[in-house]
């Protein structure tokens, strides 16, 4: 049960005729007024036991973009429904009008729009939803909270998409389209046909063309179904934000428009997040939507607080791929968390595998570093000095295994992962 | 690529197509138009209800209101108990009725058992009254607060021509027994004082408490020493008057000490019947009923207007307190910026005051930086970066090496000089 501001209003009207008429009478009459008033209420109000809620929410939205979350109520009862209804979203999900009041006549179905505009990549949720039913005459309401449960999931925005189309034509360049015929590294043979003028005499196949009449030339194409795996750490390290996101959402960007690139250039794509355990897994199977299964699988990622443990990942990568693939940790270079974890087991995965080191630098150590005019600032551009060697330091380490190395700003991380997946392509080296 | 170009809606439509395509989002099921249709209810029933039931959700509500509703009972039990059970007792000092250590109900009761008839008067009229009633009766009169002025004292003197006063003052005295005047306070330091006169009460009682009043009179006994360096008495009579300067002596406290006792019945019981006179605020000057309540000077519908108000305030506790539905969680992520170990670091060199430790800091990165630049190998020795950054600026080789190579600054005021000095050299060497 619930009272409204009506019935305060209505009782603060009665101590008009307390002051006209002096003694308990007009008290008692008028609170007896006000208590009828209630119990008319309470008993003529639609039982908000009786009304429907069901939920019409799409499954999923991407961050930076609305959707509506609708209820829909229908009211069996033989009354009219006046109401005020509230669906709790978290605060992340951005409802702008989350509680409403609503009117629904007897038997009919009200859709109830909340608009949602989430703040946040993950699982939203809400956990019921509240009706409060009013009277005829609006002074008291029955109360109910519904379990009506409903998880929004929100996925990566995939803001690096703008680079994909250039990407895309250079990745079309190594194709057959754009004529690179050249037989070598990084193609493999395609087809024979017969020679036009024009073709490179150097590409005749003599042997096809002894057996026939004409002559053959063969033809070549960029290698393909190569294998590429990408790990993406969620470890504690993950957690840092530089240029106010989060190192874990940079490596999503990355990741996607990679995985995105690597699918068109006919590759397989598997995709790993992992710490201590396995954290989502899409294989390569899922061929036709690889992206819709990325971002289903990446939105509810979090940082987890706990180091990352690097003797597990040549396990995991090799019950994804048994064969030579190109593995790409999407990881930090702090140092001391590389030294500790990932140089020792560098040696191993850069045997069997070729392995490319992605990692976000924080521009604003470039900010420090240059800002030296008193003695504050200049500890701290040595700090930020320090902090930069020590990454030069590993990430040449890094390379010394064989490992490539990616180390950029956030907004440059994913188009310069995307060249390297090209140029290795083109040397054929996957 | 026209797809990308497409206009980015931000509403209930699914992300528009990408090459390969985000998942479209499910629209929202059923045949739902925005406004209430005119569908049947049953076509889109969810949950309904929470299996639960009005008489269920008022047991459940009962069983937590419960422990809160038994303690307020138990409160309330012993409230109306307190206040049934308070007794108006009468804590008045010397009053007849005041059972304590400081009332007087010993002596009353005595004299009362000895036939004396004791009236207990709070105001003057009262007073007058019994005197009418009983003619030949004693007054005691006691009023330290002095609510008597002194035209009723004057009635007091001509009604009343036997009379005990307890403890009065110099106005009282004025009029009641001009021949007694005031003495100041006893001496501290209470103990039995002598009677050291021929009164009979006196010599009766032969010792009586210290303390209180003393006086100078005809008639003096047990004078003790005064705080002001002379003597008074505790007790003075003249004629029909009598002085008692300690009233501690007729307390329920004190009055079994020494002959306390026997001076208080002596000098009390005299007559056959005393009026017992302590004036009360009803006695003062212009007073013609009980004082006046400043709050019965307001309108009458106050009270009843404020318990209303009361009752207001509780609805509008009801109406803002009541929640609708619980609260919504939101689980909040880490914030952590990842400069924060280089600031940190950066703290630590302050604190520590490692100038020279920042600045090897700080020209190994200038100098590994300048080496990329120059096109030296990362291992290349300091002097060959030297050589190199000396012929690419054109600066002198000795300046160069003062700054690349020589002794680093010591004080925090040559680091920051230092420092920028590096800064402008690597500019240098970028933009030569």
């Amino acid at each position: 049960m619930a009272v409204s501001g009506r019935l305060v209003l209505l009782a603060l009207l009665g101590a008009l005729p307390i002051v006209l008429f002096p003694g308990a009478l007009p008290a008692l009459i008028w609170a007896g007024l006000l208590a009828a008033g209630v119990a008319v209420d309470l008993l003529l109000a639609a039982s908000p036991r009786r009304v429907g809620v069901r939920r019409a929410l799409p499954a999923t939205v991407r961050l930076g973009e609305g959707c509506v979350g609708a209820l829909l109520l229908s009211n069996d009862t033989g009354r009219t429904l006046r109401a005020a209804v509230r669906d709790p979203w978290q605060p992340s999900a951005g409802a702008a009008n989350p509680e409403q009041r609503l009117r629904v006549a007897a038997g009919r179905v009200h859709r109830m729009e909340v608009s949602l505009l989430p703040a946040r990549r993950g699982i939203l949720t809400t956990g019921s939803v509240t009706l409060r039913s009013y009277g005829p005459l609006g002074l008291a309401a029955r109360q109910l909270t519904l379990p009506v449960p409903a998880e929004l999931r929100v996925l990566p925005p995939f803001l690096s998409k703008r680079h994909l189309p250039s990407k895309l034509r250079r990745l079309r360049e190594l194709d057959g389209r754009a004529a690179v015929q050249i037989r070598g590294a990084g193609t493999e043979f395609d087809s024979l046909r017969d020679y036009v003028r024009g073709d490179d005499v150097r590409s005749i196949d003599w042997r096809a063309s002894a057996r026939r009449r004409d002559t053959v030339v063969r033809t070549w194409r960029p290698e393909r179904d190569r294998r590429v795996v990408i790990v993406l750490d969620t470890s504690r390290t993950s957690a840092a934000r530089i240029a106010d996101e989060p190192r874990l959402d940079t490596g999503i960007e990355a990741a996607l428009l990679l995985a995105v690139l690597a699918q068109h250039g006919g590759d397989k794509v598997d995709f790993l997040a992992f710490d201590r355990r396995l954290r989502a897994r899409v294989d390569s199977g899922a061929k036709a939507n690889l992206l819709n299964a990325l971002v289903r699988a990446m939105a509810p990622l979090e940082p987890e607080l706990i180091e990352a443990d690097f003797s597990r990942i040549p396990a995991q990568i090799r019950s994804v791929s048994p064969h030579r693939s190109l593995v790409v940790l999407l990881t930090s270079l702090d140092s001391g968390a590389v030294e500790e974890g990932l140089l020792p087991v560098l040696p191993g995965l850069t045997a069997q595998h070729l392995v490319v080191i992605a990692s976000v630098r924080d521009p604003r150590l470039g900010e420090l570093r240059a800002v030296r005019g008193t003695a504050a600032d200049a500890y701290r551009a040595a700090a930020a000095e320090r902090a930069l060697l020590d990454r030069e330091a590993v990430t040449a380490r890094l390379k010394q295994l064989g490992a490539e190395v990616v180390d950029e700003h956030p907004l440059e991380l994913p188009p310069r992962l995307a060249d390297t997946y090209i140029r290795l392509k083109a040397a054929g080296r996957l | 690529m026209s797809r990308h170009a497409a206009p980015r809606r931000a509403s209930v439509q699914p992300p528009s197509a990408l090459p390969a395509d985000l998942p479209a989002a499910p629209t929202a099921a059923g045949p739902t138009p925005a406004d209430t249709s005119a569908a049947p209810a049953a076509a889109a029933r969810g949950i309904t209800g929470d299996g639960g039931s009005v008489a269920a959700t008022g047991r459940r509500r009962l069983r937590r209101a419960l422990p809160g509703l038994l303690l307020a009972f138990v409160i309330a039990a012993v409230v109306v108990l307190g206040l049934l059970t308070r007794t108006d007792a009468d804590t008045t000092p010397l009053s007849p009725g005041n059972a304590t250590p400081t009332g007087s109900r010993a002596v009353a009761e005595v004299l009362g058992d000895q036939g004396v008839e004791v009236v207990h008067a709070r105001t003057l009229a009262e007073a007058e009254a019994a005197r009418a009633r009983l003619p030949g009766a004693t007054l005691f009169f006691s009023d330290p607060n002095g609510w008597l002025n002194e035209e009723q004292l004057s009635s007091l003197n001509r009604s009343f021509p036997s009379r005990v006063l307890a403890a009065p003052s110099e106005p009282q005295l004025l009029v009641l027994a001009p021949e007694i005047l005031p003495a100041g306070p006893a001496e501290d330091g209470r103990g039995a004082v002598r009677a050291g006169c021929n009164e009979e009460e006196a010599r009766t009682a032969g010792e009586i408490t210290g303390g209180g009043q003393l006086y100078s009179a005809p008639v003096e006994c047990f004078s003790s020493p005064a705080a002001d360096g002379g003597t008074g008495a505790s007790y003075a009579a003249v004629e029909g008057t009598v002085v008692l300067g300690n009233p501690e002596i007729l307390m329920n406290g004190t009055i079994e000490e020494a002959g306390n006792a026997s001076l208080a019945l002596s000098t009390l019981g005299a007559g056959e019947s005393l009026i017992w006179y302590q004036p009360s605020t009803a006695d003062l000057a212009g007073a013609t009923g009980p004082p006046a309540n400043p709050l019965e000077l307001l309108p009458d519908w106050v009270n009843s207007l404020m318990l209303w108000l009361l009752g207001c305030a509780l609805l509008a506790m009801l109406w803002r307190g009541r929640r609708l539905g619980p609260l919504a969680v939101e689980p909040l992520p880490v914030v952590v910026s990842a400069a924060e170990t280089a600031e940190g670091r950066a703290r630590l060199y302050q604190g520590s005051r490692a100038v020279r430790h920042a600045a090897e800091n700080l020209r190994a990165a200038t100098l590994s930086r300048a080496a990329v630049r120059l096109r030296l190998p990362p291992s290349s020795a300091r002097a060959a970066v030297v050589q190199a950054v000396a012929h690419k600026t054109g600066r002198r080789r000795e300046d160069v090496h003062s700054l690349l190579d020589g002794p680093p600054p010591s004080t925090e005021k040559d680091l920051a000089r230092w420092a920028q000095q590096l800064l402008d050299l690597e500019k240098e060497i970028n933009n030569s």
